[in-house]
């Protein structure tokens, strides 16, 4: 798994996630084995307590499995050493959060240009890049504003453009439209949508409308994977909304 | 990330002047104390100089008696010349005394020395020259002039206010006799009193200081003189000059070598400097300990903030800058205001401090000097160094058990609130 451009961008091999809680285990994940490829929405979905956020968390190497194998973009997440952690995580994926987890006296554009700061990009690359991203999510008019100033849609595009902004191949958007209303809502799916054309955006959701938009839905329950058919809107619009792969 | 430490800063203004007014206060301790310790050193080489280096001269065999003219107890009058001539010996300085009676209590001195020599008190000497409450102290102008400056008590008695002073004469009768004192045959003279002079002792106030020569002039004397006071360049150098002094004037005169101001230069000084060490040393943990709160009630609000930097791709090491770097701004914060609190009341409170704290520790006969003690609260460059460094320092230690805590942040805390 050495050359990302030329497998999946995504493998998980038995990938299981346990832990204990008032001296019961709980298996989070049980064994998953499942294939993402490069480009296109992946949408994960199922009840909560399902593992759905636990799996992306484990994808996005925020937590460590407690066993198997999990490879992102050439990398062997799970072998990762601390510092070879971080650099994945600046590289390699961008995280959207249902709360936007914007830094809050920070402006709009410096919440963008955080993780090129991080990145080692030079200060007015960084500045050009955060504002032409904004400017590309239709918030040029609120580049000086503070989070504090900014409607929840607002944020939430923000996060997106931070996100982006070091280019990863993978983005990962935990629950994005959870805490917005319907309309902000829908602009945060096209603008996931669009995202995608580019790279893979993997999106756990409650919401049925953005898990219509993915090229494939991933249903899990119990910590398991399972079958489903592809859904309507998928069929209508021609595409493949496929069930989790095993590895081959 | 430095940046994005000095911006976190003033997130929460309330709690940034809450942070300084509690960093500020230690600091504000440490500039205290430093400046009584300041204070103590300079009192302690005043005294070093004036009295530890000064040695007195009496005419042989008089020890314990008051050298007046009139007796034969007196030194010869070459004793001064010879004296300055000895190596080491940067001033000579001779006293003539003479005792006058008063009812109540009974008689007051006299004293006859160069106008800009150091006025001693009888019996309680050491420190010199004693506070002019009223007029002006003697300038060598007034050599030879009928002029004189007078204590408290002995101008109450003489009934010269301080209103008078300048205008007030007093009356110098050598005729009058006492018990104790020798009448001597010379006309009255009336001298212009120019200052009241307090000493906080009550023989002390009982004194008048007119120039030698005028002295000389109204008692009729010869160039002898009762007492001689040499001071030595160094106290090194007093064993040295006490011994040739012996040589040279032994023969005429004792030799008075100051122990107790040694005594009490030493003990004083490791006194204050070991009070003043605890109590900078008090105010630096006080410091830590507001930092170390400060930072750890930080890392545990802002764990969700610290897990999404780390989750977009911050190190370790890149938040710990951020977070050391806003302790130490919040630090020099507090440090400012604490130096702003020394400038305008540190005068005041350290005056208080050093009676309170380190008065009792004190010979009793030198608690007045807490009176004279000149407590400087100026800002120095040296004294921004200190509260920087001690800022500085203050800051990582304080910090660096909320440091590691934010270390052991996983980036899961970003989505343990959602």
């Amino acid at each position: 798994m050495n050359d990302g451009s030329m497998l999946p961008l995504i493998e998980l091999r038995a990938v299981s996630k346990s832990y204990r809680k008032g001296g019961e285990r709980i298996d989070a994940i049980a064994g998953i084995d499942l294939v993402v490829e490069e480009r296109g929405m992946v949408a994960i979905v199922g009840p909560s307590g399902s593992g759905k956020s636990t799996l992306m968390h484990l994808v996005g190497a925020m937590d460590r499995p407690t066993s198997g194998e999990i490879g992102v973009g050439g990398h062997m997440v799970n072998r990762l050493s601390p510092r070879e952690l971080t650099q994945f995580r600046r590289r390699t994926v961008g995280f959207v959060f249902q709360m936007f987890n914007l830094v809050p006296n920070l402006t709009a554009l410096e919440n963008v240009a955080l993780p090129m700061e991080f990145n080692g990009v030079a200060r007015a690359e960084r500045a050009d890049r955060a504002s032409s991203l904004l400017g590309q999510f239709g918030l040029g008019q609120r580049l000086r504003h503070l989070p504090r100033e900014l409607s929840g849609g607002e944020m939430q595009r923000v996060a997106i453009a931070r996100a982006v902004a070091n280019a990863p191949r993978l983005i990962l958007a935990d629950e994005p439209t959870g805490n917005l209303d319907s309309r902000s809502g829908q602009m945060i799916y096209e603008l996931l949508q669009q995202i995608s054309r580019e790279r893979t955006v993997m999106v756990v959701t409650h919401a049925q409308d953005l898990a219509n938009l993915a090229n494939r839905v991933i249903h899990i329950r119990d910590g398991r994977l399972q079958d489903r058919p592809p859904s309507v809107a998928a069929l209508r619009r021609g595409q493949e909304s496929a069930p989790a792969q095993p590895s081959s | 990330m430095i940046r994005l430490g000095l911006r976190n800063v003033p997130r929460n203004k309330a709690r940034l002047m809450l942070i300084a007014f509690l960093i500020g206060i230690p600091v504000f301790l440490l500039l205290s104390l430093r400046s009584v310790d300041e204070a103590v050193e300079r009192q302690t080489t005043v005294l070093t100089r004036d009295v530890n280096t000064v040695l007195q001269l009496r005419a042989k065999g008089s020890m314990g008696h008051v050298n007046m003219i009139g007796q034969d107890r007196l030194l010869p009058a070459d004793v001064p010349e010879k004296v300055a001539r000895i190596e080491n010996v940067v001033q000579v300085e001779s006293y003539l005394l003479a005792m006058a009676p008063i009812t109540p209590p009974n008689f007051v001195m006299h004293v006859g020395l160069a106008p800009s020599a150091v006025k001693r008190l009888e019996s309680h000497g050491e420190a010199g020259n004693p506070r002019i409450i009223a007029g002006r102290d003697l300038t060598p102008e007034d050599a030879g002039q009928d002029v004189a400056i007078i204590g408290k008590g002995y101008a109450a008695w003489a009934a010269i206010e301080p209103k008078d002073v300048g205008k007030a004469t007093l009356a110098i009768d050598p005729s009058r006799t006492h018990p104790a004192i020798y009448g001597m045959n010379r006309p009255q003279r009336n001298l212009r009193i120019v200052g009241i002079y307090a000493s906080g002792y009550v023989f002390g106030d009982l004194q008048l200081f007119v120039p030698i020569d005028t002295f000389r002039s109204i008692y009729g004397t010869d160039r002898r003189v009762s007492w001689v006071f040499v001071r030595v360049d160094s106290v090194d150098n007093v064993a040295t000059v006490a011994q040739r002094l012996h040589d040279t004037v032994g023969g005429v005169a004792d030799i008075l070598v100051p122990k107790q101001a040694a005594v009490f230069t030493a003990t004083t000084s490791r006194t204050v400097l070991r009070l003043t060490f605890l109590g900078g040393l008090l105010a630096i943990v006080l410091m830590i300990i507001v930092v170390f709160f400060v930072v750890l009630m930080q890392v545990r609000e802002r764990a969700r903030e610290i897990g999404t930097l780390k989750a977009i791709g911050a190190s370790n090491g890149g938040v710990v800058v951020q977070f050391l770097t806003e302790a130490v701004a919040l630090a020099l914060l507090g440090g400012a205001f604490g130096l702003v609190v020394f400038r305008f009341l540190g005068d005041a409170v350290t005056r208080h401090l050093f009676a309170l704290g380190i008065g009792p520790f004190l010979p009793s006969h030198y608690r007045p000097l807490f009176a004279s003690l000149s407590v400087g609260s100026e800002i120095s460059a040296s004294v921004l160094l200190i509260v920087m460094s001690v800022a500085v320092v203050a800051a990582i230690i304080g910090s660096s058990y909320g440091v590691w805590q934010l270390i052991k942040i996983s980036p899961l805390e970003a989505v343990k609130h959602e």
